[in-house]
């Protein structure tokens, strides 16, 4: 791909336990990187992540605490069973699962969310742009229906 | 003028047709047929025993329209009004043909005009085809027309053995086709056989005499709760209706968009208000709303029932709900509460 | 099927007359012979209308919502049926002691499309026994063998009779095998990538956005769906191509661990959209994955409601 792929990265905002870390994606983030802070993962509803690939992304990061290790004590339990299902759903109807990744991150790392980020992005580049469900058109001036 | 177009010769018709106008029939989708713009004249389908099932009242009021884009980064704002190519509307049966009559009185009036309807509209020619065998459903002698009523219609065609016989009534139906032969006495008087078979094969569905003061005068009995219990609530049979209009406008802010969708008065948010009253708070009031607005609010506005009998509320209610059941009973309610 | 008719019209009878319930969910016949209605009798003179056959094509269950707790409801259900009523009972959307199932086991719901894909819709006659179903058209008699008219939903049914009844009229049926019920999965998922998106993309452009699929199914109860949200607005009100496809993705995934594969939402469905191609392979996956099938039983929380720290085997890198 001559452009980088477009990600979108949902980040609980207690995963990053380094300053240095957060700081750069804060700040110094690829501008082919979207950053979409939460609270907790368990935030994530399907709905974020088939809006965020109706819009054209081409791969979605999820970057969480691990487990046992969870801010709210079982927030990203919660929606780990939806998510993976959801993923399984839209594999299913032809979207490739692999475009969703998560990453779930440990109190000593250091310097992981952007060696995740490189090797998802590498990934995604070798599935090309997703060619499907980025279908925000605008609507049909005239008359077809569809 | 009545001509003759002969089955075998509509492939030719059409094709010169298409240098000139886009046309739109009905075509083939999975067990049922569409109005889509014919881009080939073998897609055309003529023979189905009844109308399509998506009524044609969306090549004039789209299920969904874009009314205008805007570009919030230079502040610009662009309106979306259609500039469509001359048309022709070929095989639309005369319930539908006269459906869209009934929404010009909504969108293309002396005193308002709605731009997408209007150039719409005015760049189609529509022609017809009459009912032979009307079906069970269907019931628009009741509602005042008939299965070869010519309202709305440019010209109308009544199928005969090998041919149809075309009947115009327009200066624009008369255009397309005045290279035809002419029908003879014999094949015309063929054609109004048919046509007379057809009107008679109907039977009143209900009574429509007093049926608009039977309505009105049962609006706050308890009638409307027995016959809602079982309705869903869904929007099949205002979307599937020829004569429904409602719409919302949306923004859609992910596309900087503005757009109008088909709305129904049978979900609950289509009266919800802002201030988080409803006036139509339950099923009840919901289902009553339509019946009074297709035969009882439309003789308010324009003096004529507001339903042309095409059928398909009947056909496609989920829960087999029948509305010629319904203003049966409605015409009789009163009479019983009042004997009981 | 008459001997049903009658059994289920006594019973009817007795609940209303020695007032066990106030009110009791079932069918009526209507003018079409077709088009059996879903009916609420209150007095037992009401009964004469009375209807039960296998064009009963409506899940009972749908209605439960829209009555308060304490409304005392008798209901007819078959195999789906009821399980959609366990179903709702764990959700808290019902209390199971103002409930009186009359359990039918369930021979399958025939799909009037079917029928008139195969005489057209002049039918004005019906009649039905085990094995066949017989409609008058144009003055014709026409037969056919049940199977050929069972709707899909039907022909893929594990559990035809009902787990929870109060009172069983008629036989218990033969469980069905498991296996079949991925049928549709099946198919589905032996196309590559390319073919099931285009499947999908048919499917879903049909979509009119009428809503009949979430108003026929027992579980879509939510006073605001999310497809009303407009602040922020998820899912595209239009009939757009990303508009028709979120509203089937996600209305699909939200039956996940709750949907019966009853089909009422195909047959409600005007456009003919397979629906239940998507909903089965939800159930096909929470069966592999949780063991679980919705409605079995009143206690067990469905899959998505619940998590366990176990999870993480499967999931954390």
């Amino acid at each position: 791909m001559e452009t980088r792929p477009k990600i979108v990265l949902f980040q609980c905002q207690w995963c990053l336990f380094s300053e240095p870390d957060q700081h750069w994606v804060d700040h110094e983030l690829p501008p082919s990187i979207h950053l979409v802070k939460l609270p907790c993962t368990g935030r994530i509803n399907p709905l974020h992540i088939l809006n965020a690939i109706q819009g054209g992304t081409d791969g979605i990061m999820i970057s969480g605490c691990r487990p046992e290790k969870c801010h709210y004590k079982e927030g990203n339990l919660s929606a780990l069973r939806q998510h993976d299902e959801f993923l399984n759903f839209l594999d299913y109807i032809g979207y490739e699962k692999e475009r969703v990744r998560f990453a779930w991150l440990d109190l000593q790392d250091r310097g992981r969310i952007q060696r995740e980020l490189a090797d998802f992005e590498m990934a995604v580049a070798k599935l090309g742009k997703a060619k499907i469900l980025a279908t925000r058109a605008h609507a049909p001036i005239g008359g077809e229906h569809v | 003028m009545t001509y003759i177009l002969k089955k075998k010769k509509i492939n030719q018709v059409l094709k010169g047709w298409f240098k000139n106008y886009d046309v739109y029939a009905p075509q083939k989708v999975e067990d049922y047929s569409q109005f889509f713009r014919l881009t080939s004249a073998d897609d055309l389908v003529l023979n189905e025993p009844h109308n399509t099932r998506f009524p044609p009242k969306a090549l004039f009021l789209p299920q969904s329209e874009s009314l205008l884009k805007y570009d919030r980064k230079i502040n610009q704002l662009k309106e979306a009004i259609p500039t469509p190519k001359p048309r022709i509307i070929f095989g639309i049966r005369p319930c539908d043909a006269y459906a869209v009559t009934l929404l010009d009185t909504v969108f293309n009036t002396e005193e308002y005009s709605d731009p997408y309807w209007k150039t719409r509209r005015d760049a189609t020619i529509i022609i017809g085809l009459g009912c032979s065998e009307p079906c069970q459903t269907c019931f628009c002698t009741t509602t005042g027309q008939g299965p070869f009523n010519p309202e709305g219609l440019d010209a109308l065609m009544t199928e005969l053995e090998d041919s149809y016989s075309i009947e115009t009534f327009t200066e624009k139906g008369e255009k397309l086709f005045s290279d035809l032969l002419l029908a003879s006495e014999s094949q015309q008087r063929k054609a109004q056989e048919i046509q007379k078979k057809a009107v008679e094969s109907m039977t009143p569905a209900f009574d429509t005499t007093n049926l608009k003061h039977n309505l009105d005068q049962i609006f706050d009995s308890d009638y409307w709760a027995t016959i809602s219990e079982s309705c869903l609530g869904c929007g099949v049979c205002t979307f599937l209706c020829p004569t429904c209009f409602c719409f919302d406008i949306v923004d859609e802010v992910q596309r900087n968009e503005r757009v109008r969708n088909w709305d129904t008065c049978m979900f609950r948010i289509y009266s919800q208000e802002a201030s988080g009253h409803n006036p139509r708070p339950t099923r009840k009031e919901r289902t009553r709303q339509r019946i009074m607005h297709k035969y009882s609010y439309w003789i308010d506005h324009i003096g004529e029932i507001g339903c042309t009998g095409c059928g398909r509320c009947v056909r496609f209610c989920p829960v087999g709900l029948d509305i010629r059941a319904m203003l049966r009973a409605a015409n009789t309610f009163e009479s019983e509460t009042i004997n009981a | 099927m008459s001997e049903i008719k009658g059994k289920l019209k006594s019973e009817i009878e007795r609940l209303l007359r020695e007032d066990i319930v106030d009110v009791v969910i079932a069918f009526r016949k209507e003018d079409s012979p077709l088009r059996p209605q879903p009916a609420f009798f209150r007095n037992t003179d009401e009964l004469t209308n009375l209807e039960y056959n296998s064009l009963c094509q409506n899940n009972l269950a749908n209605y439960l919502t829209r009555f308060p707790h304490d409304t005392r409801i008798g209901i007819v259900v078959r195999g789906c049926e009821n399980r959609s009523v366990n179903a709702l009972i764990v959700e808290k959307q019902h209390q199971r002691e103002n409930l009186f199932l009359i359990g039918i086991p369930c021979h399958g719901i025939v799909d009037i499309k079917k029928i008139i894909k195969k005489t057209g819709e002049e039918v004005t006659e019906y009649s039905e026994n085990q094995d066949e179903i017989t409609v008058l058209v144009k003055g014709q008699k026409v037969t056919f063998p049940r199977k050929e008219l069972l709707h899909d939903s039907c022909l893929r049914c594990v559990h035809p009779n009902p787990v929870d009844a109060d009172v069983l009229l008629g036989d218990p049926l033969p469980e069905g095998d498991p296996s079949i019920a991925r049928q549709a999965v099946k198919k589905i998922e032996a196309m590559d990538r390319d073919e099931r998106y285009a499947w999908f993309q048919h499917e879903t452009e049909r979509c009119i956005r009428c809503y009949a699929c979430r108003e026929a199914c027992p579980m879509c109860y939510c006073t605001e769906c999310f497809v009303d949200h407009a602040a922020p607005r998820w899912v595209e009100s239009d009939v757009s191509q990303g508009g028709m496809q979120a509203w089937h993705i996600i209305r699909a995934f939200h039956q996940t661990g709750r949907c019966t594969s009853c089909g009422a939402c195909e047959r409600a469905c005007p456009m003919d959209i397979k629906l239940t191609y998507l909903t089965e392979k939800l159930n096909d996956d929470i069966r592999e994955v949780y063991q679980f099938e919705a409605g079995m039983d009143r206690e067990t929380q469905p899959p998505f409601a619940s998590f366990n720290l176990d999870d993480k085997k499967r999931f954390v890198i």
